[in-house]
């Protein structure tokens, strides 16, 4: 469209001036300001305050001991939860694509974790693995598959168990909403030549099913990698990083060096690694995607 | 034969899904019963899912809705929910609108911008942020979060909102300029009205963003009356110290009445958002 008037002109220049406001201020300079940070030396009550570092900062992180097992920590997260709900949430669509009523009221049901706060769901799930809690009961008193209760926040796996479950519970509706929309929109055409082919319904899952639907589990791959290194909330409220720092995700030890060490420069190089390392994996799944779609 | 068949896989089916269901649904309802027990007997043993009949209390619910506390809580995240979405909602369809419709200088920078900023994790910016929250005075206000939020859901709203502009026909905005109408006339009489059903359906989410927001709210606001729910309810919770459970959860039941009441009645336009990614990919 061309502009031709001066009040249209102006006009657009109103419209387009709130965002770019926005964006400047409030995202565009604290990247630029974050990028500068990262270069200095800045803790809280160091005499060398804000003096020039060069790449002492990365240095630091990349060394750190703690900061590799909360980039492990993260990237196992990733790994496990993304495919996790994916697979059930698919499974999920598949079963309620299939049957004849109660679509509506299945998908409202599975979707209510998704809608519940990361803080209550942390909250509750916490509660549930206590030491004294509810599972810990199921398992050793009603089950009889340990001898006595797990200490499940106690250790860093078992942290990190509790942590991936919530991350997959909460997600599979998210997943299944997705997934229920793509099979909804393959033609059942397909299958009806399938079938008189003579192909089975495991088969046709995977040479109908599966390729009619890539475009959205590319989309949930993109999407959920980058809620995957998000993850935040539910460590802070159920292990804390606890023991010993053993369970810290890249943002939560981001976050405690920052606001409980007071070191922004070092925290500063590491929201920059973490910032970059997601956009180069967002790319290779997008450029992974396009390949596909050739 | 066959029909039996069928009506047993069926059987099958439903029952899978129930059992998912149940899973899905149960930490809430255990919530639930927690809340509805004295706060004293939440450990015992051994210990049951559903209250019994006679222990069934209103106790915690008594205590949360007469502190003063929880209704300024409450009032806040409201508050600071509805700024959010009507902010966010002209700023990002007035910016869709003109990624959408218009060539300019910066175009392809910008719309790139919108792309890296829903890639790029929020808490990353989190120091940045909380110097110029500290410049601008912001700290410890109301007025702390809602420019940053409005910042956050920016992104993905403008994403969203421009693809959907994207799909009414031009020819609506050529009529209007051919009857002498300005760009402010295309874009509140075609736009901002056809456009409505995306503009819905994003500030749902932004609703859900901005009401369960913890990390930045946790940093910026200390004073207790300016605290939004999430972080009233995460203070109860104690770290080192005794947590009482039942309060936690019966506040925890308070703030999510409302998500269960929007999510209910607005059902289909929580689907429409997410269908819309996972079609067009």
């Amino acid at each position: 469209m061309q502009l031709r008037s001066r009040r249209d002109k102006l006009q657009f220049s109103a419209l387009l001036l709130p965002g770019i406001l926005v964006f400047a201020l409030f995202t565009i300079y604290p990247i630029v300001k974050l990028f500068g940070m990262s270069f200095l030396r800045w803790d809280l009550g160091s005499m060398f305050d804000k003096s020039f570092a060069g790449f002492d900062n990365y240095r630091a992180v990349l060394s750190d001991k703690t900061f590799r097992i909360a980039f492990e920590n993260t990237l196992i997260y990733t790994f496990v939860t993304v495919p996790g709900q994916m697979i059930l949430g698919l499974f999920a669509a598949v079963l309620i694509h299939s049957i004849p009523r109660f679509r509506v009221t299945f998908r409202v049901i599975y979707y209510i974790p998704v809608i519940t706060s990361w803080v209550i769901v942390s909250l509750v799930f916490r509660y549930i693995f206590n030491t004294e809690g509810m599972l810990n009961y199921l398992l050793t008193n009603v089950l009889h598959l340990t001898a006595k209760n797990v200490a499940w926040l106690n250790t860093r796996w078992g942290g990190m168990t509790v942590v991936m479950l919530l991350g997959i519970w909460k997600g599979v509706g998210w997943n299944l909403v997705v997934f229920l929309a793509a099979l909804q929109s393959v033609p059942n055409e397909l299958y009806e030549a399938a079938e008189v082919d003579g192909c089975g319904s495991v088969n046709k899952f995977f040479s109908i099913t599966l390729p009619s639907i890539k475009p959205a589990i590319l989309f949930a791959l993109v999407m959920l990698t980058i809620g995957g290194f998000n993850v935040f909330t539910s460590i802070k409220m159920i292990t804390d990083g606890k023991p010993m720092h053993q369970t810290e995700t890249v943002l939560t030890w981001m976050y405690y060096k920052a606001f409980s060490a007071g070191q922004f420069g070092y925290a500063a190089a590491l929201s920059f690694i973490v910032a970059v390392t997601l956009m180069i994996l967002a790319f290779l799944q997008f450029k992974a995607m396009k390949n596909q779609n050739e | 034969m066959r029909k039996r068949h069928t009506a047993l896989a069926n059987a099958g089916k439903y029952l899978l899904l129930l059992i998912g269901g149940a899973v899905s649904v149960m930490p809430m309802i255990y919530m639930l019963s927690t809340s509805l027990r004295p706060n004293g007997a939440l450990y015992e043993f051994p210990p049951h899912f559903f209250p019994r009949l006679s222990e069934i209390t209103f106790e915690n619910y008594q205590y949360i809705f007469t502190q003063e506390k929880f209704y300024l809580n409450f009032l806040n995240s409201v508050l600071v929910a509805i700024i959010t979405i009507v902010l966010a909602a002209f700023v990002s369809t007035a910016l869709a609108y003109c990624l959408a419709r218009f060539r300019f200088p910066g175009r392809n920078l910008l719309f790139a911008l919108v792309i890296g900023m829903m890639i790029i994790p929020g808490t990353t910016l989190i120091i940045p942020q909380y110097q110029l929250a500290t410049f601008f005075k912001l700290t410890n206000k109301l007025a702390g979060l809602i420019p940053f939020y409005v910042a956050w859901v920016i992104p993905f709203s403008t994403f969203m909102i421009k693809s959907y502009i994207e799909g009414i026909p031009k020819e609506y905005d050529e009529a209007v300029y051919a009857d002498g109408g300005s760009v402010f006339t295309v874009f509140f009489r075609i736009i901002l009205p056809l456009s409505s059903p995306a503009i819905a359906s994003v500030s749902i989410f932004n609703f859900l963003t901005s009401w369960e927001e913890f990390t930045w709210a946790m940093t910026v606001i200390n004073d207790n009356a300016k605290r939004t729910l999430p972080i009233a309810i995460s203070g109860f919770f104690g770290q080192h110290q005794f947590t009482q459970w039942g309060y936690v959860f019966a506040m925890s039941m308070a703030s999510l009445v409302p998500v269960l009441i929007v999510f209910i009645c607005c059902q289909k336009f929580f689907v429409s958002g997410l269908q819309a990614g996972g079609l067009k990919g």
